[in-house]
């Protein structure tokens, strides 16, 4: 466990650095809530610029760009319903209707506090836990991860309550297109279409971009404001109190902000397990566990302080695989190790022991980070939420231009702007016609991962299907699985019941 | 309007059977491409492919019930409604797919500067406003300069490049 000394000490050099940690931050905001742009393919742009300056520089500029695209990534998921990560994908299922609403600002305010503070708790325990933590990647197998997703897809028929039938379909159809492209083991081309560009799967930003963006403004064009009648006299109130609001709400929630972190920095740990996943099954877990289920989905606070405190907790789990074990959580992680290496420095348990300041300081760059953007974030958020007042003559065409060509921005292939339009359809015939379009994502980003990680567990297993339930850790979840699908019915039977009670008590007397 | 205000009106549920039936085009066409392959490629697509069969089946059953109570009706409903913008979001789509296309032949900053003027001009309420159209053509340059701006010359996104492009590159470098 990290020392006092050396944590005053990496919290002191941390914070002087805060000539590269605010560029950096303003760097990342902008990149990740632009669809098809993310801290990965930036800190690639910015190779040449990181492998130059000192390692600790390189890192901490790193470190501060992922975490605040994390962060970035939420802000046009809540004013224009347009999420610009898929680690985004929940925000809009509580924080556009908000914005609409015209309480976008108190929204941006609850996300931002619910982030920081997320990013704030996991990165402590993170520091103070690294190498139990580092565990956790060694026992979540196949069988565990399997759970894992089943947890996140769970959460379709938690959004289709109001029509179960229509969201299951909309779900299921989204696994079905999940399932385009070779399989994984022969390399079989499925529903592909022809299409060369498909094999290696449904990429996942034009999916993002058309059933989110294209689709959405191809709706909004309907009226001249995304805002509601009783949104737009609420913007015409002017000052800082829904920002201060907001804040206060996220604070007032912090429990709330602890467990659905904690759900992200176990969920990131995992190498390979995503931000996406993590803010779905924090979602899905916070409306099971609510005594207010039936206001997700209409702007509900802990609906939008889930999936955000959630998705931060990923950034700090995401690192400790990388740090304990030299196996990287995700893209940037590995392009942090790329860096690394260019540097001399080995990763793995030797680190700790090598280069303390190293292994330490990154996760410190993260928690001061996390501190810089209370002060440099939390007061855009005022004016960010103007963007829901523009008209939509004007937003319609920006915000089919610009995501549309951020479709094409992670392989540049003109085709994937095709397919992002295709999306647009989809999401389109599905928004008029009361399908989630959530449902159909959570479909596409955890099908593919879930087959992969259900024929990896046949594989070895030699095609015996016990083997989801060989595990005690795998068991013990399937257990939770269970009962947390079947709390929302048992809390809305004793919900039904106490009505029935207190309606016959009232007629009784 | 129903004579009987007992009477609930018959609902148009014809747009809500287009996703199904495209499910179940697409999930046959899938079975199709799977049907020769190892049980490894399968297993995973037939599971989650009957399912969503099932599903349909079950919802078609419910709506063709529907119809036949009279409680719905093969109508598009909102699918394609509110019929005064219909012609603006068809010219819309149209402008879309010409922006995708026209990307390769004009490049990213004149085909995005076009897009959105004209974008902006099928939207808008005001005919034949001189002024408000100066508006949008401004507006439109200015973004599609900070988006030039923002993707090719800071992140060096590798768009197709049109005259814009050439000429900022011979000039400038960028």
């Amino acid at each position: 466990m990290i020392g006092g000394t050396l944590f005053l000490e990496m919290f002191t050099a941390s914070l002087a650095m805060w000539w590269v940690i605010i560029p950096a931050i303003f760097i990342g905001l902008i990149v990740g809530a632009i669809p098809g742009f993310s801290a990965a393919n930036t800190i690639i742009i910015l190779l040449p610029l990181t492998l130059a300056v000192d390692v600790e520089v390189g890192l901490v500029f790193m470190v501060a760009l992922y975490c605040s695209s994390r962060m970035g990534a939420g802000v046009p998921a809540i004013l224009v319903n347009i999420p610009g990560t898929a680690g985004a994908a929940a925000t809009p299922l509580d924080g556009y209707p908000m914005a609409k609403q015209g309480k976008g600002s108190q929204a941006l305010a609850m996300s931002f506090v619910a982030s920081v503070a997320g990013g704030l708790i996991t990165t402590l325990i993170a520091v103070l836990t690294l190498p139990w933590l580092a565990k956790v990647g060694y026992v979540m197998h196949s069988v565990e991860m399997i759970v894992v997703m089943l947890f996140g897809i769970s959460l379709i028929a938690t959004i289709a309550a109001k029509d179960t039938l229509k969201g299951l379909i909309a779900g299921f159809f989204g696994l079905m297109i999940g399932a385009i492209g070779a399989d994984h083991i022969y390399a079989t081309p499925r529903g592909t279409f022809g299409f060369l560009e498909l094999y290696d799967g449904i990429p996942l930003i034009p999916a993002l971009v058309g059933l989110f963006a294209v689709s959405e403004a191809f709706v909004f064009i309907e009226n001249r404001s995304i805002l509601s009648e009783e949104g737009r006299a609420r913007m015409k109130v002017r000052g800082w109190g829904q920002t201060i609001e907001g804040a206060i709400m996220a604070l007032k929630r912090w429990w709330h902000v602890v467990w659905t972190s904690l759900i992200g920095l176990l969920i990131g740990v995992v190498p390979g397990a995503g931000a996406s996943i993590a803010s779905f099954v924090a979602y899905q877990q916070s409306k099971t566990f609510s005594k207010t289920p039936e206001l997700y989905g209409t702007g509900h606070p802990e609906g939008l302080i889930a999936p955000e405190a959630a998705n931060n907790g990923v950034t700090a789990g995401t690192l400790i695989p990388l740090l304990v074990l030299g196996i990287p959580g995700g893209a940037t992680a590995a392009i942090m190790l790329v860096v690394l290496q260019f540097h001399g420095v080995q990763m793995g348990p030797r680190l700790f022991m090598s280069s303390p300041e190293i292994a330490y300081g990154m996760i410190m760059a993260m928690f001061v980070t996390y501190i810089f953007m209370v002060f440099t974030v939390l007061p855009l958020s005022r004016y960010l939420s103007q963007v829901t007042m523009v008209s939509t003559v004007y937003m319609a065409p920006v915000v089919l231009a610009f995501t549309l060509v951020g479709s094409f921005v992670p392989r540049e292939y003109m085709f994937d702007m095709y397919l992002a339009l295709a999306f647009g359809l989809i999401g389109y015939v599905a928004r008029k016609t009361g399908y989630h379009v959530s449902a159909i994502l959570i479909g596409v980003i955890l099908g593919p991962l879930l087959e992969a990680y259900f024929l990896r567990a046949l594989r070895i297993s030699q095609g015996d299907l016990t083997v989801l339930f060989s595990s005690t850790l795998g068991n013990v979840l399937w257990v939770l699985l269970v009962i947390s699908i079947c709390i929302p019915y048992v809390a809305e039977w004793r919900r039904k019941r106490a009505r029935e009670a207190t309606s016959t008590a009232t007629q009784e007397s | 309007m129903a004579d009987d205000p007992r009477e609930e009106p018959s609902r148009a549920v014809g747009g809500d059977l287009v996703l199904p039936i495209a499910a179940v085009a697409f999930t046959a066409y899938y079975f199709w491409s799977i049907w020769n392959s190892p049980w490894e490629a399968q297993v995973a697509a037939f599971l989650i492919g009957s399912i969503l069969l099932f599903l349909i089946a079950i919802y078609l059953v419910r709506t063709l019930r529907e119809v036949l109570t009279g409680r719905a009706n093969l109508g598009l409903g909102p699918l394609i409604g509110p019929s005064w913008i219909t012609p603006r979001r068809l010219v819309l789509l149209g402008l879309t797919l010409g922006y995708v296309i026209g990307l390769d032949w004009l490049g990213f900053t004149l085909t995005s500067f076009l897009f959105l003027f004209l974008g902006m001009v099928t939207l808008s309420e005001a005919r034949g406003d001189v002024r408000k159209f100066f508006h949008y053509g401004i507006t439109a340059a200015i973004l599609s300069l900070a988006g030039w701006l923002l993707f090719i010359v800071a992140f060096d996104t590798r768009f197709p490049a049109g005259p814009f492009e050439r000429v900022m590159d011979a000039m400038f470098g960028l």
